[in-house]
């Protein structure tokens, strides 16, 4: 997972060789593609790095193979190669939701950039992800009592109130909560809602 | 054509009505008036007889009255020696009665009214006397004597039939009544006596009593009387007595009799006339009413056609048009009959094309299946036309002239024109599209060995600013040299492209291509009205491949054309020249076009290069292509007076 690919998806062999060799000459490992549909049998989600996607090939175009990866929910970032007259088609494809797009002729280094760029940002995304995964491990370990407490500590009511309304004695209230924090990992409510602000309001995601 | 508008028929039954009505009148006055005229001599003949009639019976009255007092004189002048004796008395009478006198009768009485002597004598004494109370004799002689005047009796009635009356004289000597001579008159042979021949040939008279019986006449028996008669009193006798008259009906004159009878047959001719010239004018009339409704029909058949229908004589003078010729021409019939060649509605631009179709249409030699042409309208607009003319027979089977019938097809032409630049267009933009799509998937195929080659490059400059070994580089290095190889065969493909024709070539007319060239431009030639000189030397032969000549001879002819869009019409002309010079054959094409700006001169012939909205920047690429594909050379200068000229040098097939 640590290990980050650019993944070259072009039909042509010279292209993808060179731009193999030209990520390399800058340190990117890379990995090439034949078609659009080769590279989606191997795509899964926990990838990581970026795609180099050519728009005009036989078969699956990139733009159709950009449509299918987000189906998948790969989130690589994706920049494009257009060709001359291909640049609406990009355009649309950043509106929904690709990295980048570089029009041939391109200016290789600034290429390498780019892809670099969003390897960047792949990263940062997979170690978010990677936090939101054990903030919801986490979630998973407690019980339908506790998080049900759980909920009513974030709504910001005191221990007392908590155990009038379930119709329970304070003291397991208060069990509950020890419980809650230590599965948890937190010390405070207030530690205890910042880790479930990762999940952007969405805890059951 | 239809100037006078026909009648409305009531008002025509009614015209002819008051016509009818003064022959009627005329007719009626002249057998009033002859039926007035014979009225008026007929009274007037009736009135002169009745005036003749009355002075006749004066005169007889008169004649009577003599007659009697000459009797009276005759009777009171008896003397003694008269009547001495019967004898005596008898030659008296005889002398007195003899005179046509009337009398029938002499009685002598003495003074005491004996009766002394009598001739005839009668053996009767009643008749004289008082015998019986009707004869009034006494009463009569009575009155003489004491009068000693002669006395008329009453008359009385002798026999059955007859009447008579008696005058009684006294005759007196020395102062003493000696006797009384009595005279018998019967009326009937007092009548006979005394009235003429000539008078009873005309009248029938009678003598009438106080009580209105006819005592005696005098008449023919055969003949009628038929008006009324004239009496006048008979005095003496007196007693109320009356002489009365009648004419006879008298023949009418022979020459009136014509008169009528020729005045009724006058009338009975123009009776008859009057009938069969009205019989022959109602039938006329008829006639003319169906004449009339028929030529209504035709006319109201014209009228609403939407065809324009024109009549020409032999001299070409307009001697009829419709209503829907004038509509699409835009004058009145008015303005339009009468009108010879140029008419007014021939288009100016097109006055010679359009005089030689009508010179020629007069010659009989028109074109069958129509033509088209172009009219001026009254408002200047102008409008596209189909024509058919055929020769107009008149009644005797006789050509006097041409019929045209006409149809405004100025929106089918204008709707033809709009499909052919539509059409136009949408071949354009299939050109423009498949063009676009050549040179993109062109560019794609030379796109992908230039980014390995530049890939490959700066790589290996990364690699070898980071004091890489060669090693590592140079195997990028030869993968740049192999995509550049590539690159150039994908060049040569495209260019093996455009000289795949090489191997066609043949021997090509020049002459014959310009023509082929020019059919397929020939309706923007026509339509925007460009006038094109051929000045073409013969025998013109290069070697290549006709297609393509004819597409470069297209190209240079279309742009010709295109190029003086905004010349004046009267200005567009193309001058196509070819000739020969030394081994070389010179194809000029001159245009009066817009020119060609100087900044734009060089790159004229670079593919993809336009100045036209919808160009493509092919037309002069492929010229130049094509002709230097056949060894020759393309170029062109400013023409003299404006526009430019194209100049293609080929050279010259060998003989």
């Amino acid at each position: 997972m640590s290990a980050t690919t650019t993944h070259i998806v072009d039909d042509d062999p010279a292209v993808r060789d060179a731009l193999q060799w030209l990520l390399r000459s800058r340190g990117v490992a890379s990995q090439t593609w034949v078609s659009a549909s080769e590279f989606l049998s191997f795509a899964a989600g926990d990838l990581c790095g970026c795609v180099l996607l050519d728009v005009r090939m036989p078969g699956m175009s990139g733009i159709e193979l950009f449509d299918r990866l987000r189906s998948l929910h790969c989130r690589l970032p994706v920049i494009f190669l257009t060709g001359h007259g291909d640049v609406p088609m990009a355009v649309q494809a950043l509106k929904d939701g690709a990295f980048d797009f570089i029009e041939k002729p391109y200016d290789d280094n600034a290429l390498v950039d780019k892809v670099l760029a969003a390897i960047a940002h792949d990263l940062k995304r997979s170690a978010r992800d990677d936090s939101i995964l054990s903030v919801r491990q986490k979630l998973e370990q407690l019980t339908q009592r506790e998080q049900e407490i759980m909920q009513l500590i974030l709504a910001g009511k005191l221990n007392k109130v908590i155990a009038d309304e379930l119709g329970i004695a304070m003291r397991t209230v208060e069990v509950h909560r020890s419980r809650i924090f230590e599965k948890m990992q937190v010390r405070s409510a207030v530690e205890l809602s910042q880790v479930l602000g990762l999940l952007g309001g969405r805890p059951e995601g | 054509m239809g100037s006078s508008t026909p009648l409305p028929s009531g008002e025509r039954i009614s015209r002819w009505r008051w016509l009818w009505i003064l022959p009627r009148l005329a007719f009626v006055l002249f057998v009033g008036g002859v039926a007035l005229l014979l009225w008026t001599s007929d009274r007037t003949d009736k009135e002169e007889r009745r005036a003749t009639l009355i002075s006749d019976i004066l005169w007889l009255e008169q004649n009577l009255r003599f007659h009697l007092t000459r009797n009276e004189e005759l009777l009171g002048r008896i003397d003694r020696p008269h009547t001495a004796n019967a004898a005596a008395f008898e030659s008296f009478a005889r002398t007195v009665i003899g005179f046509e006198s009337g009398l029938r009768q002499l009685i002598w009485l003495d003074p005491d009214g004996t009766v002394l002597l009598a001739h005839p004598i009668t053996m009767d004494p009643s008749l004289v006397g008082d015998a019986e109370e009707a004869i009034p004799s006494r009463q009569s002689f009575h009155l003489a004597r004491s009068l000693g005047k002669p006395v008329y009796s009453k008359p009385y009635p002798y026999f059955t039939n007859d009447w008579q009356f008696e005058v009684h004289v006294p005759v007196s000597r020395e102062g003493r009544i000696v006797g009384v001579t009595v005279g018998v008159y019967r009326i009937r042979d007092l009548l006979s006596d005394s009235v003429p021949w000539w008078l009873a040939e005309r009248y029938r008279i009678s003598v009438i009593g106080d009580s209105g019986k006819v005592l005696g006449s005098r008449s023919k028996v055969e003949s009628a009387v038929t008006e009324e008669g004239y009496q006048v009193g008979f005095d003496p006798p007196g007693w109320g007595l009356a002489l009365h008259a009648v004419p006879y009906h008298a023949p009418r004159p022979l020459a009136s009799v014509v008169l009528s009878a020729s005045l009724v047959i006058l009338a009975l001719i123009v009776l008859w006339s009057l009938w069969i010239l009205r019989r022959h004018v109602l039938r006329r009339q008829a006639v003319e009413e169906q004449l009339r409704q028929e030529h209504a029909f035709r006319k109201a058949m014209e009228d609403s056609l939407d065809t324009g229908m024109r009549a020409r004589n032999m001299e070409g003078e307009i001697i009829y048009v419709n209503p829907a010729f004038c509509r699409m021409v835009g004058f009145s019939a008015a303005e339009l009959i009468g009108r010879r060649p140029p008419m007014p509605y021939w288009a100016d631009d097109h006055l010679d094309e359009t005089r030689n179709i009508h010179d020629r249409i007069l010659a009989g030699e028109g074109p069958d299946e129509g033509f088209e042409l172009k009219l001026k309208r009254g408002n200047g607009e102008v409008i596209d036309v189909l024509i058919h003319e055929a020769p107009l027979i008149d009644a005797h089977g006789q050509q006097s002239g041409w019929m045209g019938s006409m149809v405004d097809i100025t929106e089918r032409k204008l709707a033809e024109e709009r499909a052919r630049q539509q059409q136009e267009r949408l071949q354009s933009t299939a050109r423009l599209v498949a063009m676009g799509e050549m040179a993109s998937s062109i560019a794609h195929e030379m796109n992908q060995p230039l980014a390995a080659i530049s890939s490959y490059c700066t790589g290996a400059a990364n690699l070898l600013r980071n004091q890489a070994p060669a090693t590592d580089v140079v195997p990028a290095l030869d993968k740049a040299v192999d995509q550049a190889q590539r690159a150039g065969k994908v060049i040569r493909r495209i260019y093996s492209l455009a000289r795949h024709s090489e191997n066609r070539f043949e021997r090509v007319h020049l002459g014959a291509h310009i023509d082929a060239a020019l059919s397929l431009m020939e309706v923007d030639i026509r339509q925007k009205g460009i006038r094109v000189t051929l000045d073409l030397a013969p025998q013109t032969v290069v070697d290549g491949d006709p297609v393509l000549i004819e597409q470069a001879l297209f190209n240079l002819l279309r742009n010709a054309v295109e190029s003086m869009r905004d010349t004046v019409p009267d200005q567009r002309q193309i001058l196509i020249a070819l000739s020969c010079t030394a081994g070389y054959v010179v194809l000029t094409v001159a245009d009066r076009g817009c020119g060609i700006d100087a900044k734009v001169a060089d790159k004229l012939f670079d593919p993809l290069f336009t100045t036209k909205a919808e160009g493509m920047g092919m037309g002069l690429a492929i010229c130049r292509s094509v002709v230097e594909n056949h060894r020759g050379r393309l170029s062109f200068e400013a023409n003299a007076g404006g526009g430019t000229v194209f100049r293609i040098l080929l050279p010259m097939a060998p003989e």
